[in-house]
């Protein structure tokens, strides 16, 4: 699946977009992220599934589109 | 018949000109109904941080989410407030301080509901668009921008 990284997360990652195996659920996704990316557990972030914010921890269904959020900062 | 909104684009690349503005309120003078506009101008600060001031800011954004929330926030304010207008544009890219990085415009038939609305859109802009600012100190040196 396909993950896409925002603002000072894809600085983190080194890129805007990660391609990966499905993770059942936004736990397992996290756990996996933070092992592969320790920087990324010293920060606040939110989990985009298909453009809609979610929260606690969700199963995510495949084909879908994951976005990794820093909090916002517009205006 | 009510009129069918659909999502618009709201980014302008880099920044929002005093003349798009200046435009934007002479295109509502054929509006004879408009009673009151309210405007908001977000402005690039220069402030001084640790590693020195800021020069500009540099917004990116997850643009097709960042469109559909504005829909809904749109619908939502629509529904809200009796409006007869309202416009909202945001930069993406660099803005330097002093520049224009958002426009937020509504109006009304009475100045109150333009003003609430103004109010609650630019508020709900800053707290739920997935919109980015870095903020550009030097070549070294930069900051994620963090609202307040």
């Amino acid at each position: 699946m396909k993950i896409l990284a925002f603002g000072k997360i894809a600085e983190i990652i080194g890129q805007e977009e990660l391609q990966v195996d499905n993770f059942p659920n936004t736990e397992i996704l996290k756990g996996y992220l933070y092992q592969q990316f320790p920087d990324l557990q010293k920060m606040k972030f939110s989990i985009a599934i298909d453009k809609k914010l979610t929260s606690g921890d969700v199963s995510i269904p495949m084909d879908v589109e994951i976005a990794l959020l820093p909090p916002f900062s517009g205006g | 018949m009510e009129k069918q909104r659909t999502p618009k684009n709201i980014f302008v690349s880099g920044a929002i000109a005093p003349e798009k503005i200046a435009q934007s309120i002479a295109n509502h003078a054929s509006k004879t109904d408009i009673g009151g506009h309210s405007i908001f101008l977000g402005q690039v600060r220069a402030d001084v941080k640790e590693e020195g001031t800021v020069q500009a800011i540099n917004y990116t954004a997850y643009e097709e989410m960042a469109l559909q929330q504005a829909f809904e926030i749109r619908e939502a304010i629509f529904a809200k407030y009796p409006l007869t207008c309202m416009h909202i544009y945001h930069s993406l890219g660099e803005v330097k301080v002093g520049e224009i990085c958002l426009f937020v415009f509504t109006s009304s038939k009475h100045r109150k509901a333009a003003m609430g609305a103004c109010e609650e859109l630019v508020e709900r802009i800053k707290k739920e668009l997935p919109i980015w600012g870095k903020e550009i100190i030097d070549n070294e040196n930069s900051a994620w921008k963090i609202n307040t």
